[in-house]
């Protein structure tokens, strides 16, 4: 434990080390602002000079009744337009504005590519294990859109394991918008259950915490993180409350628990999800949603049906910034109708402080799992665990992380005291 | 729960109470001026009224069409410009950071495939939207220009005393 607060201390001062070099001189953010300034100001000027020589009529659409002042304004520019210039130019000021407008219309498809990676350090009280240095993933995102109405999504991940690397296809989506209402889409996805399952994916960096909660943990079977086939979603008409949707079908867990079946179905029955969400106009930064998943699961001991059920709050800006999940996994055995009920929930609360350039963000989480012991799909995987922990945005695009945790895992087991860092980013 | 980690949650809510107090004193300090803003769009968007809450869902991307055959295209000018800090205070509430964050965000949760396009300077914004059909952009009231629709917020124009870009 020594050792880690000195890897703490290591990584704090290159923080600051860094931060140090890559701070902008506040006087170059003052002349790029007089610079912007002196282009406004010349852009004035041709704008004065061209409507002294092209007579130009109309004023701003005929859909408006300006106010008094802009109606003057209006007409001051209308008075301007009446000189009796020609235009000389005009033809060159078109062809420029059809440039200008060709060079930034959306071209297909337009792909782009962005990456997030982390480096970790962990140390812990708990026997049997190391401290030690690992790689996090190196997540590539891909976006692309193939005409105004389709557009691509892909996620890859290449995973540090003791005997080299593996490459995992985590999402890969094809969607059809119609418009705002319905957008169909069909592919691999992260499973719309809850909230931090599709807020954050696998960029690290976009996420306070260092880790997810487990209960929606990668590679975690609590509930199914991953889903394989089409989904539905879009705004529904609602006015203030913001009414969203996701409706899908698709394989359901496959024969490994943690996986969707990828590669098909393992049974004759389809999962199916619905997701309902609410961001209501008047609390800018709320959400609050319900999600119901339903599945038939086959396993060597006889088929269960699963039917999970998940609500969240989340308070998304940063001051303070507020996430709250829950979700109850019913399993029941088909034969002999004995069902078993798991709860897990998390709260998490952060605050961006304002000093430091609003670049320090302490936070806290406690996270809550229950499984009983006749539970048949999973093992065992009650948890109790507080997190407190500071994060730290080096620029933008990068941030330091450090989290002390007390977590324990069975009611036999005593509590682990363990410190961890991360430095996340995305490029 | 147990006695440690009541201790450290309410540790915890006395700082963040306390920050927000501080905070909160010394936002209502700040001074607010300088010319409207105006909503601008291309002439044949079907819109001609919206309200903040309207314009906060096209800008957060949570509305991407005026209707089924006419997506938005949105314009943001670049960083330090006015427009920018008026957007990003009065309709995102976003620092500059948050919003670059919001933007990836967005599109690595398949929410949008691409972000607003950037615009350098009023001519350019001006010939952006004149020229593409859902284009909407946020300008200075002064610099607008015939031949480019000014849309009503809450009812009001820029010059309203009660207009809300500013």
């Amino acid at each position: 434990m020594r050792r880690a607060w000195i890897v703490f201390g290591v990584v704090l001062l290159a923080g600051v080390a860094a931060r140090a070099q890559s701070s902008p001189p506040v006087d170059q953010a003052e002349q790029v602002r007089v610079l912007l300034e002196r282009i406004q100001q010349l852009e004035r000027r041709v704008t004065e000079l061209e409507a002294r020589q092209t007579p130009q009529a109309g004023a701003i659409s005929a859909a408006n009744e300006p106010s008094p002042q802009l109606r003057a304004q209006q007409a001051a520019q209308a008075a301007a337009a009446t000189g009796p210039g020609q235009a000389p130019h005009q033809h060159d000021v078109q062809e420029q504005q059809t440039a200008t407008v060709q060079q930034m219309e959306t071209h297909f498809p337009s792909l782009q590519i962005r990456g997030f990676g982390d480096v970790d350090f962990s140390a812990t009280d708990q026997k049997g294990t190391t401290s030690g240095f690992n790689l996090g993933q190196l997540d590539l995102h891909l976006a692309s859109a193939l005409s105004h109405k389709v557009s691509y999504f892909g996620e890859i991940t290449f995973n540090a394991q003791p005997t080299g690397y593996t490459v995992e296809v985590e999402r890969n989506i094809i969607r059809y918008d119609y418009n705002d209402y319905f957008k169909l889409s069909f592919g691999r996805y992260h499973t719309p259950i809850g909230y931090w399952n599709t807020a954050f994916h696998h960029g690290a960096w976009l996420q306070t915490t260092i880790s997810r909660p487990e209960m929606v943990r990668f590679g975690g079977t609590f509930i199914p993180v991953h889903f394989v086939g089409f989904l539905a979603e879009g705004n529904i008409p609602s006015g203030g409350a913001g009414l969203s949707y996701n409706v899908g079908v698709g394989n359901g867990r496959g024969s490994i628990i943690s996986r969707p079946g990828d590669a098909g179905d393992n049974n004759d029955n389809r999962a199916w999800v619905a997701n309902i969400y609410s961001r209501p106009q008047r609390f800018y930064g709320l959400q609050l949603g319900a999600s119901v998943y339903r599945d038939k699961i086959t396993l060597a001991g006889g088929d269960l049906r699963e039917w999970i059920t998940a609500a969240h709050l989340v308070w998304t800006k940063e001051t303070p910034e507020f996430l709250a999940e829950f979700a109850n996994v019913n399993h029941r055995a088909v034969l002999t109708n004995l069902s078993t009920n798991s709860q897990a929930f998390y709260v998490q609360l952060a605050y961006r402080l304002p000093w430091f350039e609003r670049s320090v963000k302490p936070y806290y989480r406690f996270e809550y799992t229950h499984t009983p012991l006749s539970e048949k799909v999973f093992t065992n995987q009650d948890l109790i665990g507080s997190i407190l922990g500071a994060r730290y945005d080096i620029s933008s695009y990068a941030a330091f992380k450090a989290e002390y945790r007390y977590t324990k895992h069975q009611i036999a087991e005593p509590y682990v005291n363990g410190v961890f860092f991360q430095t996340a980013f995305t490029f | 729960m147990n006695a440690l980690t009541k201790r450290i949650a309410a540790v915890l809510i006395a700082l963040i109470s306390l920050v927000t107090i501080v905070q909160n004193g010394s936002s209502a300090q700040t001074a607010r001026g300088g010319a409207d803003i105006a909503v601008v769009v291309h002439p044949d968007t079907p819109v001609s009224d919206l309200t903040l809450s309207d314009v906060r869902k096209v800008l957060l991307g949570e509305r991407q069409y005026w209707n089924a055959k006419l997506p938005v295209v949105l314009l943001i000018r670049a960083p330090v410009a006015r427009e920018r800090d008026v957007v990003l205070r009065v309709i995102y509430q976003m620092s500059e950071a948050q919003f670059k964050q919001y933007w990836v965000a967005k599109i690595f949760r398949a929410e949008a495939a691409s972000p607003p396009k950037i615009v350098y300077s009023n001519d350019m914004q001006y010939e952006l939207v004149a020229g593409i059909p859902g284009a909407i952009a946020f300008m200075d009231a002064r610099n607008v220009r015939p031949g480019l629709k000014v849309l009503r917020v809450d009812g009001y124009l820029p010059g309203d005393r009660e207009y809300p870009l500013r």
